[in-house]
């Protein structure tokens, strides 16, 4: 027998063993739970998610969070503890979720499988996009329902009838409330809108000087912006910024270079992502003859945000901060 | 047809292809006026008219829609002066570089130099694409018998499929997050990011390798008649053919390391053209190279327009006017194509 016959003979056996013992043992044991039990929730809950009817009967015990939105949102409502996986995070967790999240369990950089879900013993799965949830990425929503597994969708992301329009914060902070209904998490859910909510009525958008701005999501040859619905549009109106493709009725479009330089932007947003790095994006912008003469590039007017601070979720506020802050410091 | 009739035909297609650029570049998701535009290329050429164009003006003339006209201009006559080629050296009519998967192998080899930093020049590594594309084509084709015309395509499907997905996976590895995007712009084909360097890189492999080929109009004439006629003729049958493809290969490599793979443009622009020339070369190659110019031009100004400010990759366009043509062509010549 050849060596890489026996190899193969060898790792199948081993596969062999490993599913007998997983037959056996059926699910890994759920971890103790150290929050106390939950006694400020009425079970069971009902809402309608993206289209989907979602009832919970109880409090999820072990969830698994897709993207940095839906993970962020669990770990700022105290719910790290009952976060068994994580997956497709967009970036490093914000300072002040840095030590709660010190110990996620990052399945993979990419979207995992079903099998992979499935093998970690899920009773929840919270996902920051719809499409997350598709046969090839972490299942359909109907079928882990078969499988007795909750899913939900940051309603933000839902599209179709269900795609808010505009996107405002109160559907933001709605989606805080929801999570704490079903994870049965009342108090801290709503601690936590309280908290953003004094944020957002603190934040002093620019008025002085109205300065049209230009969201640079990526792409290089036919550059990704943001539009007029979604997130970016409603940090930037935020921030007193007005998007110079508002007009366009979408959440982020890919739009012609022309249009960007006829529009001129007085400064220019540009999402920061492991993937598409913001420094990227400026060396593109500096070294193209078409766009090196844009008053923003010449005068480097740049505002740098997180990627995972841009999606609708819990950091939405504190990426308008960040603008009113980055604008304060930009020169004329 | 007349040498007369003939050169009224050449003269308006020239005279189209001028207006249809002139055209591109005054229209656009910005509004730029004609006085501003022709200020810009007055300004180039040190001339002065009328007031100073704003630098912004002239950065989207000079900068942006003129360069991409050119492109679209040079990808377009490449891209048909393959085609006819392709069409006349295997005496197949459905040869194009897109459907005997050239295009999908120069996408591949220039995807590979762009996102796996293989150090290798963007357009040679594209041309390589091709040639091993068409080399692989033709060797599926020929087993186990001649190469039929329906052999050929199916192969060459066959080819352009699996670099397609080579193109696919290495984007996908490679890159991560909205890569997805990247990957339609190759698949698809687009000239939303020409620069000068792309006018360059298509307009030299245009120039130099197209005059080869319309110099060679008598043989590809022999062509026609079969490999014997054309031995009969004194022309080293071999020899001739494998630089007739290389010289396609060399061409599509250089217009696909532009804009991607760009379909539909190869196949139906000759047919189109012979109808008007006649099967001679002399006649039909300098025709296609306008007419395959004229059509990509207007097809991009469409893709660039229509949803203004969003952007469609030019290949849906050339698919969706391509396509329903193509069916017509099979209808038209089953018989010659199937039989």
């Amino acid at each position: 027998m050849s060596s890489r016959a026996r190899i193969l003979l060898v790792g199948l056996g081993a596969s062999a063993a490993l599913l007998l013992s997983g037959c056996a043992a059926a699910a890994p044991p759920a971890p103790t739970p150290t929050i106390p039990p939950v006694l400020n929730a009425s079970y069971p809950v009902t809402v309608d998610n993206c289209g989907t009817s979602l009832t919970v009967t109880s409090a999820p015990e072990r969830v698994v969070t897709i993207k940095s939105s839906a993970t962020e949102m669990l770990l700022a409502l105290g719910l790290a503890d009952r976060i068994v996986g994580s997956a497709f995070l967009d970036g490093p967790l914000p300072s002040n979720l840095a030590d709660t999240g010190a110990n996620l369990n990052v399945m993979s950089d990419f979207l995992p499988g079903q099998e992979a879900i499935l093998g970690l013993a899920p009773d929840f799965i919270y996902g920051g996009w719809e499409s997350n949830f598709s046969a090839d990425g972490v299942g359909e929503r109907a079928a882990l329902a078969d499988l007795s597994i909750g899913s939900y969708v940051s309603p933000a992301a839902c599209k179709g009838d269900a795609m808010p329009d505009p996107l405002t914060f109160d559907t933001v902070f709605s989606e805080i409330t929801e999570a704490g209904d079903i994870f049965g998490v009342v108090p801290e859910a709503d601690a936590l809108v309280t908290s953003l909510t004094d944020d957002l009525a603190a934040l002093e958008p620019v008025t002085t000087d109205k300065r049209t701005a230009l969201w640079y999501s990526s792409g290089t040859d036919t550059p990704y912006v943001g539009a007029g619905i979604g997130s970016p549009d409603m940090i930037m109106q935020a921030a007193g910024l007005t998007n110079i493709f508002h007009d366009v009725h979408d959440t982020w479009t890919p739009v012609g270079w022309e249009s960007i330089i006829e529009a001129n932007p007085d400064v220019i947003v540009l999402v920061d992502a492991t993937w598409n790095t913001a420094a990227d994006k400026i060396a593109n912008l500096e070294s193209s003859a078409a766009t090196q003469g844009l008053d923003a590039v010449v005068n480097k007017r740049y505002i740098i945000l997180p990627f995972a601070s841009t999606e609708a979720g819990i950091r939405n506020v504190e990426a308008a901060a960040s603008t009113i802050d980055q604008l304060a410091g930009l020169s004329k | 047809m007349t040498g007369r009739g003939y050169a009224i035909w050449f003269g308006a297609a020239v005279l189209a292809l001028l207006l249809a650029c002139a055209v591109a570049v005054t229209i656009g998701p910005a509004e730029v006026s004609l006085t501003h535009v022709v200020g810009s290329f007055a300004q180039r050429l040190g001339l002065s008219f009328g007031e100073a164009v704003p630098p912004l003006i002239d950065s989207i003339v000079w900068q942006l829609r003129l360069p991409r006209v050119l492109t679209a201009a040079f990808v377009g006559a490449g891209l048909a002066l393959s085609g006819a080629v392709m069409q006349s050296v295997t005496r197949n009519p459905l040869a194009d570089p897109y459907l005997l998967g050239l295009s999908s192998g120069a996408s591949l080899g220039a995807v590979c130099v762009v996102i796996l930093g293989v150090s290798f020049a963007l357009p040679a590594a594209a041309f390589l694409g091709a040639l091993l594309a068409l080399f692989a084509t033709l060797s599926i084709a020929r087993v186990g018998g001649t190469i039929t015309p329906a052999r050929a395509v199916l192969s060459g499907l066959a080819i352009a499929q699996l670099a397609a997905a080579g193109t696919s996976f290495i984007i996908f590895w490679a890159a991560k997050g909205d890569s997805y995007r990247e990957i339609l712009n190759w698949l698809l084909g687009s000239v939303a990011g020409s620069t000068w360097q792309s006018v360059i890189i298509s307009g030299t492999a245009l120039l130099v390798v197209g005059i080869g080929i319309v110099l060679s109009a008598t043989r590809l004439d022999a062509f026609a008649f079969g490999d014997t006629s054309a031995a009969s003729l004194g022309i080293n049958v071999n020899a001739t053919r494998w630089a007739l493809l290389g010289s396609v290969a060399l061409l599509t490599g250089a217009m696909v390391a532009v804009s991607g793979s760009i379909g539909f443009v190869g196949l139906i622009l000759p047919h189109v053209v012979r109808g008007l020339s006649g099967p001679g070369h002399r006649r039909l190659l300098p025709l296609v190279i306008v007419c395959g110019a004229l059509f990509l031009v207007i097809a991009d100004t469409l893709a660039r327009t229509v949803f203004d400010p969003r952007e469609l990759p030019v290949g849906i366009i050339t698919a969706f006017i391509g396509v329903p043509v193509f069916i017509l062509l099979i209808k038209r010549k089953r018989s010659a194509v199937w039989g």
